[in-house]
């Protein structure tokens, strides 16, 4: 069985093995089930709406707020890995990347101005664990673009774990659960950065998430040569790799360490993923695929 | 290394983890007592297309749309597209795509041998690529939008 709906500015595709043991109503169910932790993950977390939590939060400066875990999980994962690649991974983007055109809400067609300071990193943002509070030091817009899409596919695997295989594939960004009809782990396909139809590479995932980070698809509208991921502070794209692909035990990781080792480059991309014990699949601007974690 | 590993996946499991001890999304059986939340949804109302103060929610006088689902077509490279757009309170609640044929097959699996290719049925594969944007089903949306809209 297999629904599709939109989310987050992308199609948000879920199908089960439903097996013998459930009724079609059930199954619907289920799907229905993961499909909203994609809308509360958005509501929490979306930079194109000024109603959601996070633009609410966004509003109030040098106040401390509760938040939602839909909220303060993926910003505190964006926070360490801030800290873990010294701010090229920087949640803080987002004005920026206002700025760069990625203005517009995918479902209205509204675009959003919102107010920020000149400068601003993730060391403005202070999260307290023990009440689950955030607190901002300067006015700033939030982009959670690289964890909250993995966090709701964490999210919607989690309530489809009791089927025999499912994938929840959000844009490209997915996790692979169980076995596929036919009893084999999941085989997915990496996206040929070049040419749109093709599949460059394939791979077999049992349980696991698969995340890429391209410059291939979303490109700015009003600056040249630049794409949706850039350097925060040179906020220049870098072109080493043209495609990031990481696999990880959850799509949250996979999704943030795909979106770091694209910012981070050659070198220090491919150890930022080895580090962590990760495997990926890079392709270079050339399209040579370099394999790291023994792929 | 291993130990550095550790961390990030404990950082995923205790985020999923604490989604669900906070209760705010539930296991099912506790789903069918609780009721909906009622701010999941993306607000239509138009003001115009700029916004520059965040915090201040607009009321409608009347409503602009009718409550209900609605279809709208459009195309994109591959095809049609059709999806159904649910709408209340002249909010989108759900926009679920009912026909849509962003498919990769087998045959397009690059430096496969012909002869294979010919031997495979065409099987849908799950594919990992950069996330790609939802415009192409922007017409649809607003095809059925202006279905649904108060004349």
């Amino acid at each position: 069985m297999k629904k599709t709906k939109l989310y987050m500015d992308t199609v948000v595709d879920i199908q089960v093995v439903t097996g013998k043991w459930k009724s079609k109503d059930e199954a619907e169910a289920k799907i229905n089930r993961a499909f909203e932790a994609f809308q509360r993950v958005e509501q929490a977390c979306s930079r194109f709406s000024p109603e959601s939590e996070l633009m609410v939060a966004c509003s109030q400066i040098e106040t401390s707020i509760q938040v939602s875990p839909f909220l303060f999980e993926p910003l505190k994962f964006a926070l360490e890995m801030a800290k873990w690649t010294n701010g090229v991974f920087d949640p803080t983007v987002g004005k920026a990347m206002e700025d760069h055109g990625f203005n517009r809400h995918y479902l209205t067609g509204q675009s959003i101005e919102s107010p920020s300071a000149d400068s601003v990193t993730y060391r403005d943002i202070v999260l307290n664990q023990e009440d689950r509070t955030l607190y901002l030091r300067k006015p700033m817009v939030i982009d959670l673009g690289a964890v909250a899409k993995g966090f709701a596919i964490d999210l919607a695997a989690n309530e489809l774990k009791e089927f025999d295989g499912f994938v929840v594939n959000a844009g490209g960004d997915l996790f692979a659960g169980g076995l596929d009809e036919r009893g084999n782990p999941w085989e997915i396909g990496i996206q040929h950065p070049g040419r749109r139809e093709q599949i460059i590479h394939t791979i077999r995932i049992p349980n696991e998430a698969i995340c890429t980070s391209g410059s291939y698809e979303r490109k700015s509208a009003i600056m040249p040569g630049m794409h949706h991921l850039f350097h925060p502070i040179t906020r220049i794209s870098p072109n080493d790799w043209i495609s990031c692909s990481v696999i990880a035990p959850f799509a949250m990781m996979a999704d943030a360490f795909s979106t770091a080792s694209f910012l981070l480059g050659t070198e220090s991309g491919k150890m930022l993923i080895e580090q962590a014990d990760l495997r990926g699949i890079l392709i270079t601007s050339g399209l040579q695929i370099v394999r790291v974690g023994g792929i | 290394m291993a130990k550095m590993n550790k961390k990030w996946v404990i950082l995923c499991s205790t985020a999923v983890a604490a989604v669900y001890a906070a209760g705010y999304f539930t296991t099912e059986t506790q789903a069918s007592i609780q009721q909906q939340p009622q701010h999941t949804q993306i607000n239509i109302q138009s003001n115009g297309g700029q916004s520059n103060d965040t915090s201040i929610n607009k009321s409608p006088t009347s409503s602009l749309y009718q409550d209900g689902t609605y279809t709208g077509m459009g195309r994109n490279r591959r095809g049609s597209i059709q999806v159904a757009v649910t709408i209340k309170n002249d909010k989108i609640t759900d926009v679920e795509i009912s026909d849509f044929a962003m498919h990769y097959s087998e045959s397009d699996v690059v430096g496969m041998p012909e002869e294979v290719i010919q031997n495979q049925s065409a099987k849908v594969m799950n594919v990992s690529g950069a996330t790609y944007s939802t415009q192409a089903f922007e017409d649809a949306v607003l095809d059925a939008l202006s279905q649904a809209q108060n004349a």
